[in-house]
């Protein structure tokens, strides 16, 4: 009887949490929704040129046209391959990196500056020299994302384990934790909220970068199915692309991003409002 | 230790020793000629073509272009962003109207702009301010935001208990609470704006450093392709550790959060 009793209240208080998220979410849509109105309202009553602004219904066609015949998906698939690719190498060379480089205070306060500066250079200052050491296409362009997301992460990774506090792993020290169990549960996990945060920020700066060499450097990618777009003034395929650009990104940072950020900083009991 | 001392006494001289070896094991590959030289000039070449474009008078010229466009945009964005991000913060219908297409619009990014801009406006300085307001503009928004609703309830209270008017509060409380996430806020924005900046100078392309790059990768001259990064990374290094980061830590410092 009991524990029925709880059930019910469990799933009562459940179906409460989604009908407040239901409801949250609605009320993002709105203003969404209201600005697509706007934007059919003054694009009819102004009968705006569709070579400065396209209507909602030609960019609504210009999707469905490319969903169909494939090109869009063909876009996004390469711009995503070449994100995953570029961070998963950034990653597995800048966390042990990084990590590494702080984990003696004298040789941390060495490096810092070198990485901040190099950090400071990621990602679309790197397109000119990548395009020229690999060539136009997938090599400079993941080079590009590579870089964006390998030293933001490095010095983040740095800077963490530099910040751990020395008593801390003094005190692991002292308990006879081996090398190996000093680095994965001392330094790694006191660095990680540290890490998280590299890894939003790297991933910004990488995904601008995508953007940006893939107008310069390619054939194939939603920055280059924009510039291309360009050529013909074909608005409706330029904000079209923009949309999708925007609902990836939102996508990947709300879905991917902000949850691992949230779950590393409370999980280290550093709740930020 | 000795290290540590040094770090101490002399910060800058400390944060710019750890150059002289990276500058040295890259004088040592391009003499070695582990690359082809013209893959992979030496430092000497590059500041040879220093010299020279700066004899030329192309270098200071790209140099101030750049950081002109860089002034007038964040200054406009800053303009933009602060007012708009106190209404955000103290009206909350503003706040369910505005912030999702904020949200919306930040995550398009600046650079996705680009060629409705070249379409709209050409290949011209106003594209390129667009595109650095546009940046600057969401991470001061939405760190203004953030200030605001971590200001303490109590001192709004107490300001509004002792009669202060709306203008009052926004000025002497809402606006000094805030100032540190504002200040987090810019430093952000900067950090995008700048390499929207150089995004926007290559594909635009009609002057300044990122221009100065594209040009060289043309002509296919890694020299200046070097030094333009060089010069990119040394102007943000004097900009974030001489001008934002004394900024940011006297507003911490005065308003008692100073982080280390």
């Amino acid at each position: 009887m009991v524990s029925s009793g709880n059930n019910a209240g469990l799933s009562a208080h459940n179906s409460q949490l989604m009908a407040a998220r239901v409801r949250s979410a609605v009320w993002f849509l709105i203003p969404l929704a209201l600005l697509v109105v706007i934007w059919a309202g003054v694009v009819s009553l102004f009968e705006v040129n569709p070579r400065i602004f396209p209507s909602v219904t030609s960019v609504w066609q210009a999707g469905l046209e490319s969903v169909f015949d494939g090109t869009l998906v063909r876009h996004i698939g390469a711009s995503l391959w070449r994100i995953a690719v570029g961070t998963t190498i950034g990653l597995a060379i800048g966390i042990p990196l990084g990590i590494a480089m702080g984990v003696v205070p004298a040789v941390a306060s060495f490096f810092s500056p070198l990485v901040r500066f190099f950090s400071v250079l990621a990602g679309i200052a790197w397109i000119p020299i990548a395009t020229l050491w690999f060539g136009y296409g997938f090599g400079a362009i993941t080079f590009v994302i590579f870089n964006a997301v390998f030293f933001v992460v490095a010095y983040n990774a740095l800077l963490g384990v530099s910040s751990i506090p020395m008593q801390v792993r003094n005190a692991a020290a002292s308990l006879g934790a081996g090398r190996m169990a000093m680095i994965f549960e001392v330094l790694l996990p006191g660095a990680l909220p540290n890490i998280v945060t590299g890894i939003r920020t790297g991933m910004g700066f990488a995904w601008r970068g995508l953007i940006a060499a893939e107008m310069i450097a390619t054939d194939l990618g939603l920055g280059y199915m924009l510039f291309t777009a360009r050529d013909f003034y074909k608005t409706e395929v330029i904000v079209l692309g923009m949309v999708v650009i925007g609902l990836l990104w939102l996508a990947l940072d709300r879905l991917l991003l902000a949850p691992l950020e949230r779950v590393t900083t409370e999980r280290w009991g550093m709740v930020r409002s | 230790m000795a290290w540590v001392r040094l770090h101490q006494r002399w910060p800058n001289l400390a944060a710019s020793l750890p150059f002289v070896p990276l500058v040295f094991s890259w004088w040592l590959t391009a003499w070695l000629e582990v690359f082809p030289r013209a893959f992979f000039p030496g430092p000497g070449d590059v500041v040879l073509s220093m010299i020279s474009l700066i004899y030329k008078g192309i270098l200071p010229e790209y140099l101030l272009d750049s950081v002109t466009r860089l002034v007038v945009g964040a200054s406009t964005g800053v303009a933009i962003a602060i007012p708009l991000g106190v209404l955000i913060g103290m009206s909350r219908r503003a706040n369910t109207v505005l912030w999702p297409p904020l949200l919306f619009f930040q995550a398009v990014g600046d650079i996705a702009w680009l060629p409705i801009l070249l379409i709209w406006f050409g290949f011209g300085l106003t594209t390129m301010t667009f595109v650095i307001v546009y940046t600057v503009l969401f991470p001061v928004v939405l760190n203004t935001v953030l200030g605001i609703r971590s200001i303490n309830p109590d001192l709004l209270r107490a300001a509004r208990s002792l009669g202060a008017s709306q203008a009052r509060m926004i000025w002497e409380v809402v606006l000094p609470g805030a100032l540190p996430n504002i200040m987090t806020g810019l430093r952000n924005g900067l950090g995008y704006g700048w390499r929207a900046l150089i995004a926007a100078e290559i594909i635009v392309g009609t002057s300044g450093i990122g221009f100065l790059m594209f040009d060289a990768r043309r002509a296919g001259s890694v020299v200046e392709i070097m030094l333009g990064m060089i010069v990119l990374g040394l102007l943000w290094y004097v900009v974030d550790a001489w001008i934002l980061a004394p900024i940011e830590r006297a507003t911490g410092e005065r308003w008692g959060m100073v982080t280390r």
